[in-house]
């Protein structure tokens, strides 16, 4: 029976891993909200942002005269470029898939489903033929990696930074959210979309922005998460489930609820990993087939887009 | 169609695909290809074919079913290392292995259509493609079940050695021709009827009478069952049972080739599905490593643009009802505008 | 004993009360009609008796048999049939397929997995019957959703028939069509009334009133009225209420 105390770090773990899947998570909500479908590639684009910081940081990627300026900066300074601009180009394609999903929005949701699919599955083929299916690992400033040993328990460093960066994140999109105009459209959008409309909102260019938005949330979630789930192709696959875990334990349109579900399934995820770490990812698909088995309407009971 | 001709046992396009596919290690050395790929074809027809049972007929979606068809072929593979190397227990293994699988996940997802139907069946694939992994002591986990042997087909008053590609092509060809049969007379039964109407409307073929719920248990059990046999006659072909076949990036190509060939309209359109991927595999893999990647984006314009598949294009044709490539233009415009 | 029985029916979704407190006797070969206001629970008192919710509280019996809280299609084999007030038809099938499947000869083969449904005529020429009881005979080869409205709405109530119900519920079986069509639909049910048991959803008050034995109104999930036609012609809350502009 492990003692309370060493379950501290797992804890961390868990709390981090949880900030991240709410970050993923609300992203997710706002393109259900404000769309009629379910965006299942939402998982690769978590990936494709990974694997684009690693190009925007290794300077191998520049063409010569470029890359020796390049590797000379600082590691952090390349880390942070990376961390800004790799979910903006991340969001492009995002709104490249909101664009093929019009064509599917009035007709059988079976469509919309076996199109995101489609689309899930080429952007993890396009990662395997450019990258391959090896493992990569994101290059850290120094200062926020490795691990350092506290009260007699190891700890990470990055894991810290990790939780900060997506509370920083999280808090971001509140602001956005619930602060500024074009949050409270988003609102109505997701509430209402015909009143949007009636609004002289252009709902179209609304819904692909939100796509964007919700895109290079998930990006940037990827790029966070690399180095402590590693960069591989089918990471997408982990990253969609704790999203829709979130929204039927939370329900869509509960900024907090999201947050606070997303903690709960990291909780959860991190846990199992101080008893049976191998398992620890398998949680999240158990927990989710148990959470759709009993109480697919989420805790709060409110139907949903889901409820096909 | 009720008002149509009786539907025979067999049908014009049946003997034509049958005759097809019969002659082809006469001619395929011809073409610059060679038998085994008729062996990889036709188990993957099958197992496409039994796929399309969910998607096609009752309009279900399942993403994870590469995870029975993988639990096929460890089954037969671990009928044969511990039970008997004997290919019909070995076979039997493989379909039952499935059958329970199935009929234990269909109990969990049978209530349910859509995207919790998608979700579920992601989540099971997952959770048994890890176990796969995992389990190395009966699996031999990543690396997979080797030394799997091509069993002679033993039917009493004769034994055919089934080591060689083309008798074995002709042996999975025996299987793939009586299923393929079986197939076309479930899916114009009553029971096939009632599937095709839950999957236009759930809601009154429960009021019509309909225990929804045990059909769509049935479908899935069947199909994961069929699936898992394909996977055994899978683990034969190559040897080996191993666990990518469970993942999800696998389940997505049956899903892909199905579509792609026209399962939503034909019947056959999933054994049109199935070539076209192989040979895609072949002849555009020969001239790129990204082939794969074409194939997934012929697949998301099918699906945007002629859902009906290969083999809808081809009815299309045969009536007369062909729209030119400017309807497909006038189309991409029309999302851009929207 | 009624056929078709409800007592003190109760139900709520949530806080909010639908039905209140509604009791019901429908006696066999009687056509029961049920009018009121849009969102007084007329619809959700129809899905409580055919088995698609659980009353909170109550029981709902029919031919002796309490069938409350039984799954909808095992309350359709016992005999219940019903049509929908939004359409709801095998889109891609026939009107021949549709009204086939609904067939009790293709309920009882349902595992069949082997025969072929489209070899027996028995099936066929039942399908046909039922089309022609509905108006619709020579267009059983005609794809559903290229019907015409009013010929969809005569499959809706055909697929219903087609089960050979003792007890039919059509929930506002006129709504969107235009006087040809209702008058004929009138026709249908005088045609089948004293051998099926109806109840009947309607705000049609012309149509209602010309057809049905006793009548219902509910308003607020509760029953606030019933009777005769004439008998209702005179209650005050009727005339009162804008629900009818009967001539």
């Amino acid at each position: 029976m492990q003692p309370l105390l060493d379950l501290l770090p797992h804890l961390l773990n868990g709390l981090t891993l949880g900030l991240l899947f709410a970050l993923i998570a609300l992203g997710f909500m706002l393109i259900v909200g404000v769309m009629e479908q379910i965006n299942l590639a939402h998982g690769s684009l978590f990936a494709l942002g990974a694997y684009v910081a690693l190009v925007i940081v290794g300077p191998e990627n520049l063409p010569e005269p470029l890359r020796a300026a390049w590797a000379a900066v600082p590691v952090g300074w390349r880390y942070v470029t990376a961390l800004v601009f790799a979910p903006l180009l991340v969001a492009v394609v995002g709104m490249g898939i909101e664009l093929c999903m019009r064509r599917t929005y009035g007709k059988d949701p079976l469509y919309g489903l076996l199109l995101t699919f489609g689309a899930a599955m080429v952007l993890e083929e396009l990662i395997r033929v450019v990258w391959g299916t090896r493992d990569y690992v994101l290059p850290l400033p120094g200062d926020i990696s490795g691990g350092f040993i506290f009260q007699g328990l190891i700890w990470s460093t990055y894991r810290f930074y990790a939780a900060a960066f997506a509370i920083a994140a999280i808090l971001a999109v509140w602001l956005f959210i619930e602060r500024t105009p074009y949050g409270a459209i988003i609102k109505a959008g997701a509430h209402d979309s015909e009143i949007v409309r009636a609004l002289g909102i252009n709902l179209s260019r609304l819904r692909l922005f939100v796509f964007a938005l919700g895109t290079a949330l998930a990006a940037l979630a990827g790029i966070i998460m690399a180095p402590i789930w590693g960069i591989r192709p089918h990471v997408g696959v982990d990253a969609v489930v704790p999203a829709f875990l979130v929204i039927v334990l939370g329900g869509i349109g509960s900024f907090w609820g999201a947050v606070l579900a997303g903690i709960a399934v990291g909780l959860v995820v991190g846990l199992t990993g101080a008893y049976a770490s191998e398992w620890s990812l398998l949680s999240m698909y158990l927990l989710l087939i148990a959470v759709v088995t009993f109480r697919a309407r989420g805790l709060f009971g409110k139907k949903s887009v889901l409820e096909a | 169609m009720l008002a149509a001709p009786r539907t025979g046992l067999v049908t014009p396009a049946m003997l034509f695909a049958f005759a097809l596919f019969a002659s082809l290690p006469l001619w395929i050395g011809a073409v610059g290809l060679y038998p085994y790929l008729g062996v990889e074809i036709l188990i993957w027809a099958l197992y496409a074919l039994s796929f399309n049972l969910l998607l096609g007929y009752t309009g279900l979606p399942s993403f994870g079913h590469g995870a029975y068809f993988g639990i096929g072929a460890y089954a037969f593979g671990l009928a044969q290392l511990n039970l008997a190397a004997n290919l019909w227990i070995c076979l039997a293994a493989a379909l039952a292995a499935a059958a329970v699988a199935g009929a234990l996940v269909a109990a969990f997802i049978s209530h349910r259509r859509g995207i919790y139907y998608a979700l579920m069946t992601i989540c099971f694939g997952q959770v048994l493609w890890f176990i796969a992994i995992k389990a190395h002591a009966v699996t031999g986990g990543e690396d997979g079940l080797l030394k799997i042997a091509r069993l002679p087909a033993d039917f009493g008053v004769a034994a055919f050695d089934l080591s060689g590609n083309t008798s074995l092509y002709y042996f999975v060809f025996a299987i793939f021709a009586l299923l393929a049969m079986a197939l076309w007379r479930l899916v114009h039964s009553p029971f096939g009827r009632i599937l095709q109407a839950i999957k236009q409307n759930e809601t009154r073929a429960t009021f019509v009478g309909y225990n929804v719920w045990l059909y769509k248990f049935s479908a899935f059990t069947i199909s994961a069952a069929l699936s898992g046999l394909c996977g055994g006659l899978f683990a034969m072909a190559q040897a080996s049972a191993y666990p990518d076949v469970m993942s999800l990036h696998y389940s997505g190509y049956v899903v892909m080739m199905t579509l792609v060939g026209g399962g939503f309209v034909s019947f056959w359109g999933p054994v049109v599905g199935a070539a076209t991927f192989f040979l895609a595999r072949d002849v555009i893999g020969a001239l790129t490593t990204s082939w794969m990647l074409w194939f997934g984006l012929l697949f998301m314009l099918v699906v945007l643009f002629r859902p009906e598949g290969l083999a809808g294009l081809w009815q299309d044709l045969r009536a007369g009802r062909f729209r030119p490539r400017a309807a497909a233009r006038a189309g991409l415009l029309a999302i851009l505008k929207r | 004993m009624a056929l078709f029985e409800a007592e003190r029916l109760h139900m709520r979704f949530g806080h909010r009360v639908v039905l209140e407190d509604i009791s019901l006797a429908v006696e066999e070969g009687e056509l029961a009609g049920i009018m009121g206001p849009n969102g007084a629970g007329k619809t959700t008192c129809f899905n409580v008796l055919t088995g698609r919710y659980r009353p909170t509280r109550g029981r709902v019996t029919f031919a002796g048999e309490d069938i409350t809280g039984l799954p909808p299609y095992a309350i359709a084999r016992k005999g219940v049939a019903r049509s929908f007030q939004l359409m709801n038809l095998f889109n891609d099938f026939t009107a021949r397929e549709n009204a086939a499947v609904a067939l009790p000869a293709m309920r009882a083969r349902g595992f069949d997995m082997a025969r072929d449904a489209a070899a027996d005529p028995a099936l066929a020429g039942a399908a046909d019957a039922v089309l022609e009881r509905v108006g619709l005979g020579g267009k059983g080869h005609v794809v559903a959703k290229n019907l015409s409205y009013g010929d969809r709405r005569a499959l809706e109530i055909g697929v219903a028939l087609a089960a050979v119900p003792r007890v039919l519920f059509l929930d506002e079986p006129t709504s969107g069509l235009g006087a040809e069509a209702t008058a004929r639909l009138a026709g249908l049910v005088k045609s089948l009334k004293g051998s099926v048991t109806m109840v009947i959803i309607e705000h049609d008050m012309a149509f209602l009133f010309g057809l049905a034995d006793r009548i219902s109104v509910i308003h607020w999930g509760q029953v606030i009225a019933r009777g005769a036609p004439a008998e209702l012609r005179e209650n005050p809350w009727v005339r009162a209420s804008n629900l009818g502009k009967l001539t």
